[in-house]
């Protein structure tokens, strides 16, 4: 039995410029001590995927559908008061830039101090003690006086490390880390990710991993799966993925892994052309504009999300083989994709 | 008039000029024996005995005084202070527009060659403590005296008490000896005079000849400014509240100012009734909030500002409340002085075709139409009645008198520039300047003039600048005078036609600064003529001359007089027996009774 | 900050002096009134006008005039005397400063009691019908003139001249000193009459500053830390959407006086902005320029305090 299950979810805001519809028959599922990552451009729906499990996108004109099914109970359907039960304490989360999401006025240990005082009631010297042994935990040094530290005060690095121990200070079930090193400077995104790694090892956090970077999802998921315009285009283990990719967006992503020996762009765009808009999504197949190879059917009929072998879902219409065809050419074009 | 705060000064007499004095309008303007187009109250409040004795009477003002000393006082409003807690030798009971004794004893005597004139006090008046002695004619001296001392700073006492022999030409900081003012007991004073003067007797009303003790004041006329009125003790029937040293409590600058019983004043020396126990003088209040409290009988009358028209208006229709309403006619007129000194002003022809086209009537509705007084076609207003109204035609006397009610006359007018040289009846000469008001109503009438003036080709141009400065920068220094000061004005400060027109006409009185000869009219036979009227001791023809006077001035059209205005004075419903003071609408305190 | 706050009021110094100079020369070069004539008066001889006009000392050049004003303001604290009723400018400044400061501040308190609450009621449920009735109120309150809004609240709520007789009167002031709840009452109106459009303004502000800040990533982690909606409003959003009001209303309080001139006026309440109103009219040049440098002092100082203050709120503003 999964931890956590996402059952068909469907998130759509109604905006001026009209309906966003920002996750669209989403499944997913995360097993105890796993790690799920979650691939996609910015605008795939990923973000609002991973911040619909703990209710954060509840806004008045959010229409939320389907079920997430986390201890027995679906979160779509819990009041607001339960589930801030579960926000930090069972299920955590990290963000993209620790800089704006840590608030600017109260000093760093205030905040973690504050979220194990919303959740447990011990006293205030108490909470200060965890504290320090939390910021102790994830590495940032001489913690007593980083503990009244505000954020302003303090390096990229060491604020995600203080955002980690925040969210890790309650041994939260599920760490949702929502692109944690985008914003990070390449030697410290290493550093981040060992950190998650090994406080995963540690305490047995199951941990959602969103990502643009399929370089980082190599390095850490155990499954992957890859969103594109609220949609997952294909979801495998993290070795059937790198090792028999089968949807052409991968390929794309694939192909734009930032290397060592080439120049790195912070933010890829792999494919030509660009992301559509939540708004107007096309039909068909709503790769279809960007795709190469898109056969007839995909103009008009979207393809299902469809296993072309156990535990490796793929939303295409090409063929089993002609895929596995075209993988093999790719990568004698491209001998860095073998 | 020295002071009204511009809210005021945007509705009542602001521009007029100083404190009027004379004639006591009481209620209505029966007294000068007119008709009137204005609205007036149903005097129900013009009972003069009778009043209940006791209680507090409450005034509201806009604005303070200008000075409590009462050698200083110039300013209608104060003088509704100081006529009661000073007595001058003469002073007007209501209705009247001849003065009576007050401190003097009797009616001043005057010699036949009119150089001397001998004044009896009245003994037994006492000054208020804590002086507590009795009042002599060496007192009516001093204060005379330190009129002349600019630590005092008297406006009028040049004017009017300049003709008494040794009256200094130059005014310092000190109190000067006047050797023309002679004592020779204790109850006698005499004023010898360096010509005959018709209106030195007039004057005697000025709340300057109110006694002041020399023994007592002197240390606080040292200096360059005196301290007296904050230390003034009183000889009417009230006095400002003081403490024992003498020192003045009872008056907050621009908060109020309470008056009491002055403990030794003897009722039987005086013909004022005195009714209530105290007064207080509120001020610092909205024109329309201090109205509105009036009506509800939180205080019982107006001080220094006249209710705003909208409201005039509303009480005047209605029942209940129109008798509430009393309206002073005043000693003066409003007037837009034309400067015959340069072009093109300088033609006759083209000042009497402004005078024509002027439209007077659209000017009155500037400043609240037919209820602020009649539209005026020559200058003594008829306040003044028989001392020189009458004799200048009254209101039969309309020299530029056009048929469409006084609202201007295009033909007239070019007819008139047609006499003036423009051949096709429209004015081409240059652009002319006229200096006004920046704020209502003196810019709206400003505005009208200018729009009258279009009516016949003549483009102005409009400085606006704060009415003081108007005066004090422009229309009052020859130098800087443009062609037109629409918003100028003058009350007289007693009925004798010279205090109206003299300073305002004659060409001897332009000065290179203070000029309030505004048109800068300087004809010799003019002139000659104001000399003459001044020296005649008979009032018969002195008024008479002067009523020929002002025919003259008004044909001439240096200045076209365009509204006598009337005060109004609005009582509470608790108030049973009131009358205005003769200078301006101000409520005669000791004449009031209130419920 | 020490050394700041040195520079700061050396600044302030500095500005005054620029302030009353400027002061100096406008009243000089523009028209306004000859203040001897003007205290003579219309019927007064040439002879005691220019006698006047030396014991003013307004016969020396101007310069000199200053050069002597300045000399006694930094050696005596003297700001002169009126030109009109030669009372000292300071002692009347000094004796009407509590009824200035019961004013200003009161309705400074009050602006930020309604303008602070209704823009979070407002901003917690924008475009409910209750946000929507608020800021239609604030609209009409922000363009409601003083004048008007003064005379409106004394014909509909003063005791004697409302149609609810409810609160002081015009001219019922009196020092808190001499009886607390009366002067508590006489100030309700004259507060509300001032707070009022700057309530409404700040009303406006409130609602959007703290809109925006919920939008905040800061607010998400909040949320995310499992914090009561409640508390995510009144702690961490409050904390950033307030913190900028603060200079907002520091830099407001020079319209404040300016409210306040009108307030008293209309109340008659005998404070300093009365006293500027007065000064202007009678064209008194040092009780102008008196009322000018206590306006132009209180803007600076409370600008400072505003900017020290600001420090403490938000941590990552130091002055060096």
């Amino acid at each position: 039995m999964a931890l956590l299950e996402i059952e068909d979810l469907h998130v759509s805001f109604k905006t001026i410029d009209g309906v966003v519809h920002a996750a669209e028959g989403v499944s997913l599922s995360l097993d105890a001590r796993k790690t799920l990552g979650i691939v996609g451009e910015s605008g795939s729906g990923k973000s609002v995927t991973a911040q619909t499990i703990l209710g954060l996108t509840r806004f008045p004109n959010a229409t939320i559908a389907g079920r997430i099914v986390f201890d027995g109970r679906d979160l779509i359907t819990m009041s607001t008061e339960d589930l801030r039960d579960i926000r930090g304490a069972r299920i955590a989360m990290i963000f993209q830039d620790p800089l704006s999401s840590l608030h600017p006025f109260f000093k760093v240990g205030h905040q973690i101090v504050e979220a194990i005082r919303t959740h447990e009631d011990v006293p205030r010297d108490v909470a200060r003690k965890r504290t320090i042994e939390a910021l102790r935990s994830v590495g940032i040094p001489s913690p007593d006086e980083r503990f009244d530290s505000f954020p302003h005060e303090m390096s990229g690095g060491m604020r995600q490390r203080a955002m980690i121990a925040m969210a890790l200070a309650l041994r939260p079930d599920i760490l949702i880390a929502d692109e944690p090193t985008t914003a990070l400077d390449v030697t410290v995104q290493a550093q981040v990710l060992e950190l998650i790694q090994a406080l995963r090892d540690d305490f047995g956090t199951a941990v959602i991993l969103i990502t643009h970077d399929l370089g980082v999802v190599a390095q850490m998921a155990d499954d992957v799966a890859v969103m594109y315009a609220g949609r997952v285009l294909e979801q495998a283990p993290c070795e059937t993925l790198f090792n028999e990719p089968e949807h052409p967006y991968t390929w794309g992503l694939l192909q734009s892994i930032p290397r060592l020996d080439a120049p790195r762009t912070d933010r890829l765009s792999p494919i030509a052309g660009s992301p559509p808009s939540l708004i107007h999504v096309p039909r068909g197949c709503t790769f279809h504009p960007r795709c190469p190879y898109a056969p007839p059917p995909a103009f008009e009929i979207e393809p299902g999300l469809d296993p072309s072998q156990p535990g490796h879902l793929v939303r295409c219409h090409l063929t089993v083989e002609e895929r596995k065809r075209l993988w093999q050419s790719l990568q004698q074009e491209h001998p860095v994709l073998r | 008039m020295r002071r009204r705060t511009a809210v005021v000064a945007g509705i009542a007499a602001g521009a007029l000029a100083f404190v009027a004095a004379g004639c006591g309008g009481g209620g209505s303007s029966s007294s000068s024996g007119s008709s009137s187009g204005g609205v007036q109250g149903a005097s129900h409040t013009l009972v003069q005995s009778g009043g209940k004795k006791g209680g507090t009477i409450t005034i509201l003002s806009n604005g303070d005084v200008d000075h409590l000393d009462p050698g200083a006082a110039y300013y209608q409003f104060t003088y509704a202070i100081t006529y009661v807690t000073q007595r001058p030798l003469l002073a007007y009971k209501p209705n009247s527009i001849q003065p009576v004794p007050d401190l003097a004893a009797s009616m001043p005597t005057v010699s036949a060659n009119g150089k001397t004139v001998t004044v009896h006090i009245r003994k037994g008046i006492k000054f208020s403590p804590p002086v507590n002695r009795e009042v002599t004619s060496a007192d009516v001296k001093y204060a005379i005296e330190r009129g002349f001392d600019a630590a005092v700073g008297n406006g009028y006492a040049g004017a009017y008490f300049g003709v008494i022999q040794g009256a200094p030409k130059n005014i310092g900081n000190s109190v000067p000896s006047i050797s023309g003012i002679q004592t020779p007991n204790k109850y006698t004073i005499v004023f010898k005079l360096s010509q005959p003067s018709g209106i030195f007797v007039s004057a005697l009303q000025e709340p300057l000849t109110a006694p002041v003790p020399a023994e007592y004041a002197r240390k606080f006329d040292k200096g360059k400014s005196s301290s007296y009125g904050d230390h003034q003790v009183a000889t009417g029937p009230y006095m400002v509240q003081n403490n024992a040293s003498g020192k003045i409590t009872g008056y907050t600058p621009g908060r109020q100012i309470v008056l009491v019983r002055n403990p030794n004043w003897n009722p039987k020396t005086s013909w004022r009734p005195a009714y209530a126990d105290k007064i207080v003088f509120r001020e610092g209040f909205d024109p329309t909030v201090a109205t509105k409290q009036i009506l509800n009988g939180q205080a019982d009358a107006n001080g220094d500002f006249p209710p705003p028209a909208a409201q005039l208006k509303s009480i005047t229709s209605n029942s209940s409340q129109k008798g509430l309403l009393e309206f002073t006619p005043t000693p003066g007129s409003r007037f837009v002085a034309l400067n015959v000194q340069k072009p093109p002003f300088n033609n006759k022809y083209v000042r009497m075709a402004v005078a024509y086209i002027l439209d007077r009537n659209s000017m009155r509705l500037t400043r609240g139409g037919a209820i602020d007084g009649d539209i005026a076609t020559h200058f003594i207003s008829p306040d003044f009645g028989s001392h020189g109204f009458i004799q200048a035609g009254g209101f039969g006397f309309d020299p530029f008198k056009t048929a469409n009610n006084d609202s201007g006359d295009v033909a007239k007018a070019q007819a008139m520039l047609k006499k003036a040289g423009f051949k096709s009846g429209k004015y081409s000469g240059p652009q002319v300047t006229q200096v006004a008001d920046n704020s209502p109503p003196g810019s709206n009438t400003a505005a009208v003039v200018a729009n009258s003036l279009a009516k016949i080709g003549m483009k102005v141009k409009t400085i606006s600048v704060q009415h003081s400065a108007m005066y004090t920068r422009f229309c009052g220094v020859p130098k800087n005078a443009p062609n037109i000061c629409p918003n100028v004005g003058w009350i007289a400060d007693f009925h004798e036609p010279q205090a109206d027109l003299d300073a305002n006409f004659n060409g001897k009185n332009i000065l290179p600064a203070n000029n309030v000869n505004w048109s800068q009219l300087n004809d010799p036979k003019i002139n000659a003529l104001m000399e003459k009227a001044k020296v005649e001791l008979n009032s018969e023809k002195r008024w008479s001359e002067w009523g020929q006077i002002d025919k003259l001035i008004t044909e001439s059209a240096a200045a076209i007089p365009w509204i006598w205005e009337k005060s109004p004075t609005l009582y509470s419903p608790k108030v049973t027996h009131a009358s205005e003071l003769w200078n301006g609408g101000e409520p005669d305190v000791s004449f009031m009774s209130v419920k | 900050m020490g050394a700041y706050i040195v520079r700061r009021v050396l600044w302030a110094i500095l500005l005054l002096l620029v302030v009353s100079f400027l002061t100096f020369v406008i009243f000089n070069v523009f028209p306004s009134a000859d203040p001897a004539a003007l205290r003579a008066g219309r019927n007064a001889t040439p002879a005691l006008v220019e006698q006047i006009r030396r014991n003013l000392g307004l016969d020396k050049p101007f310069y000199t005039q200053y050069w002597n004003y300045l000399k006694g303001l930094v050696t005596h604290f003297n700001l002169g005397y009126s030109y009109y009723n030669s009372e000292s400018v300071k002692s009347e400044i000094f004796s009407r400063l509590p009824a200035t400061i019961s004013v200003t501040v009161g309705g400074f308190i009050v602006w930020m009691l309604i303008g602070i609450p209704v823009g979070i009621v407002s901003a917690i449920r924008p475009r409910s019908i209750l946000d929507r009735v608020m800021m239609g109120g604030s609209l009409v309150a922000i363009s409601a003139p003083v004048y008007f809004l003064g005379l409106v609240s004394l014909f509909l709520f003063a005791k004697g001249t409302g149609q609810l007789q409810w609160f002081g009167a015009a001219g019922s002031y009196v020092p808190i000193t001499q009886n607390p709840g009366t002067w508590f009452d006489s100030l309700i109106l004259p507060w509300l009459t001032l707070a009022a459009a700057f309530a409404a303004f700040y009303a406006r502000m409130t609602r959007g500053n703290l809109i925006e800040t919920m939008h905040e990533d800061y607010i998400r982690t909040a949320r995310a830390k499992g914090l009561r909606e409640s508390k995510v409003i009144s702690k961490h959003g409050l904390r950033a959407a307030l913190t900028p009001i603060v200079t907002m209303a520091g830099m407001d309080i020079g319209l404040l006086l300016g409210g306040a001139i009108l307030t008293e006026i209309v109340f008659n309440i005998p404070g300093i902005g009365r006293y500027a109103y007065d000064a202007i009219v009678n064209s008194d040049l040092p009780a102008i320029q008196g009322t000018v440098l206590f306006g132009a002092f209180f803007i600076v100082f409370a600008n400072l305090a505003v900017d020290i203050l600001y420090a403490f709120l938000d941590p990552r503003v130091t002055y060096g």
